[in-house]
């Protein structure tokens, strides 16, 4: 199976009344989803969505944002996942950069797509999930209770199905530039990552996945597509915002599946998860990426869940994921980010682009059928990471971050070699917080730098610089950024300071800002 | 049903920590004692961890896991509600 359209046809065929899909009250089966993406994909048709077409979705974990990635996909369009939290600009910036024809979204995010469609003439419709799944789509409803409108069943089904190299996704994420980069991922692609994560993970049929990551971000995309693949049933949540809930759901959905970044599981575990751990003797498999989790994180989750294998995990959206550690060799190699994916190659390079022996750090390069096909319209930045393979026809992907490797393969993460931040599990570029803040009145230069924290990974903090005369507060910066970008990015902690440290050549100095900023963090907590 | 005047005054104090907390970031959001933080999108599942440590110190009350859900910390009504329970 090489397109991601056919993984839902095969579980439809196969599996029909089996869960496919839980989202609060409602629950939807393999046949359900597949006639609701069926009818999407006609629906999407009807609108002129042509096939190649960009369809962009913004929408919460429900299962309308599940229904409208497989509806795209079957009208053999492209879809474009959007955190929620994007703001107005942001996202008309997107919706410009990808040409996206439409976007589906929900009555309470409807407003914001609105705005930004003006600004972004090529998106010529808006259509809203809730005009057509509403609240009925449960257990004991007919498959079309969920449907589209225009969607009759009536009308012939799609005839575009995708091909495996077909474009099926364009995932944003941010660049150091500042400007959010637009990864494009083929069928192949996705369908041949997703197949390699279920080989190592032993995924199959009957797991039952809780997707508290946004679907928005690829780690929780795919926590979808690898269900569906499997014919695994994916449980829907809108976010960790509270752990009495997701423990719950963990034990009433007998969760064999838990994936999550270390703030959840820093959340979850100092939470008391121990609490209902016996009560889950179905839960299998623990997976942790974006960040390292801390020692005392990965003993209290093991604590917390001792049934469960622990996968520590490396990646990035250019390739979906670079390693896993096998859960065995936690104990042995702890700070190790492991092995490459089945069916991938990954090794250290020198700055000449030569193979560099064990214990040497390098720029990390991936090899395989996961490497994305660029980024969408910017063959500069495309050139940067993909570089020519083996072979004449491919191209490898050149990480950007550095490594190195032991005696036995297993893979170390040493830093990047770009100023990215992670916090909460998410990328954040300095620069794109520094422009936003220089757009504010009475700013006359800003730094962002990341600080420590045992929460987020990254606590993002900003030095402003304020004009002469301006009185700016940290809090009236803080809403400025709030009011610009998703939730994720906007700094815990804005410092005004009169000037910023240089270095001897005259460039701000972010290392001294980035030593201020974790003196500021290990001292009181965050004044407002 | 009428508030008594102590859950009046703790509707008072726990607004004014919700506004000074997170309402700030969002002036265009009026924010109704029924509504759902997080469908209004004014905490986030990190702010929420912020609002239960508060909520513990201020009160003195030890929130147990599986009480962190929308029915206790979800909207200011269930606030007022929880704190009056367990205080």
């Amino acid at each position: 199976m090489t397109t991601l359209d056919e993984d839902l046809r095969r579980a439809a065929a196969t599996a029909p009344g089996e869960e496919a899909l839980v989202a609060g009250d409602r629950r939807l089966t393999f046949a359900e989803l597949d006639a609701a993406a069926g009818a999407l994909a006609v629906r999407l048709q009807a609108l002129g969505v042509e096939r190649g077409d960009r369809v962009a979705i913004l929408l919460p974990n429900a299962i309308e944002a599940a229904i409208a990635i497989y509806g795209t996909l079957r009208a053999g369009a492209a879809f474009v996942p959007l955190n929620p939290t994007i703001k107005a600009d942001k996202l008309a910036y997107v919706l410009r950069d990808c040409e996206a024809t439409a976007i589906v979204t929900d009555d309470t995010l409807s407003s914001l797509a609105q705005q930004a469609s003006n600004e972004a003439p090529g998106v010529r419709h808006t259509l809203r999930a809730e005009e057509a799944a509403d609240a009925r789509g449960t257990r004991s409803c007919p498959a079309a209770s969920v449907s589209w409108p225009g969607g009759a069943r009536s009308r012939p089904a799609p005839t575009t199905a995708p091909i495996s190299v077909d474009l099926a996704a364009i995932v944003y994420t941010s660049g150091s530039t500042g400007r959010p980069k637009g990864v494009t991922l083929t069928h192949a692609n996705m369908a041949f990552a997703a197949g390699s994560i279920v080989a190592y993970l032993g995924m199959r049929a009957h797991d039952r996945v809780l997707c508290v990551v946004p679907l928005s971000f690829d780690y929780g995309l795919y926590q979808l597509l690898m269900c569906v693949r499997t014919r695994a049933t994916l449980v829907l949540e809108r976010g960790f915002a509270f752990p009495g809930r997701v423990l719950e759901l963990l034990v009433r959905e007998e969760i064999t599946g838990l994936p999550g970044v270390p703030t959840i599981f820093q959340v979850l575990t100092s939470a008391g998860a121990g609490a209902v751990a016996h009560d889950l003797p179905e839960l299998r498999f623990i997976t942790n990426t974006a960040a390292a989790l801390a020692p005392a994180t990965i003993d209290a989750l093991r604590a917390a869940f001792p049934q469960a294998r622990l996968y520590s995990m490396y990646g990035l959206t250019e390739c979906k994921r670079v390693s896993y550690l096998p859960p065995e060799q936690v104990d042995v190699r702890p700070e190790s980010v492991g092995i490459p994916i089945p069916g991938t190659e990954a090794w250290i390079e020198d700055d000449a682009g030569a193979r560099l022996p064990p214990g040497e750090v390098g720029e990390l390069v991936v090899r395989g059928a996961h490497v994305m096909q660029g980024y969408w319209n910017d063959p500069a930045a495309t050139a940067e990471r993909l570089r020519p393979g083996r072979w004449p026809w491919e191209r490898v992907l050149a990480t950007g971050d550095l490594f190195r490797q032991d005696d036995e393969g297993f893979l170390y993460f040493v830093a990047r070699r770009d100023d990215i931040l992670k916090s909460r599990g998410e990328k954040v570029a300095p620069r794109e917080v520094e422009t936003v803040l220089h757009q504010a009145d009475g700013v006359r230069t800003a730094a962002v730098v990341g600080a420590p924290d045992r929460m987020l990974g990254h606590a993002i903090v900003a030095f402003v610089v304020p004009h002469d005369g301006a009185t700016l507060t940290s809090a009236a910066l803080r809403r400025h950024c709030a009011a610009c970008l998703e939730d994720y990015m906007v700094p815990a902690r804005v410092e005004l300071r009169d000037q910023l440290p240089t270095t001897p050549n005259g460039k701000v100095d972010r290392r001294a800002l980035a030593n201020e900023a974790a003196a500021l963090a290990a001292g009181p907590a965050t004044v407002r | 049903m009428g508030e008594t005047e102590v859950g009046t005054a703790l509707r008072a104090e726990l607004r004014a920590y919700i506004e000074e907390a997170f309402l700030y970031l969002h002036p265009d959001v009026e924010l109704a004692d029924e509504d759902e933080f997080l469908t209004l999108g004014v905490i986030d599942s990190l702010g929420f961890v912020e609002l239960v440590e508060e909520v513990q110190t201020r009160y003195g009350i030890a929130v147990d896991a599986l009480e962190i859900t929308e029915e206790n910390f979800g909207s200011l009504d269930a606030l007022v509600a929880f704190v009056e329970r367990r205080r």
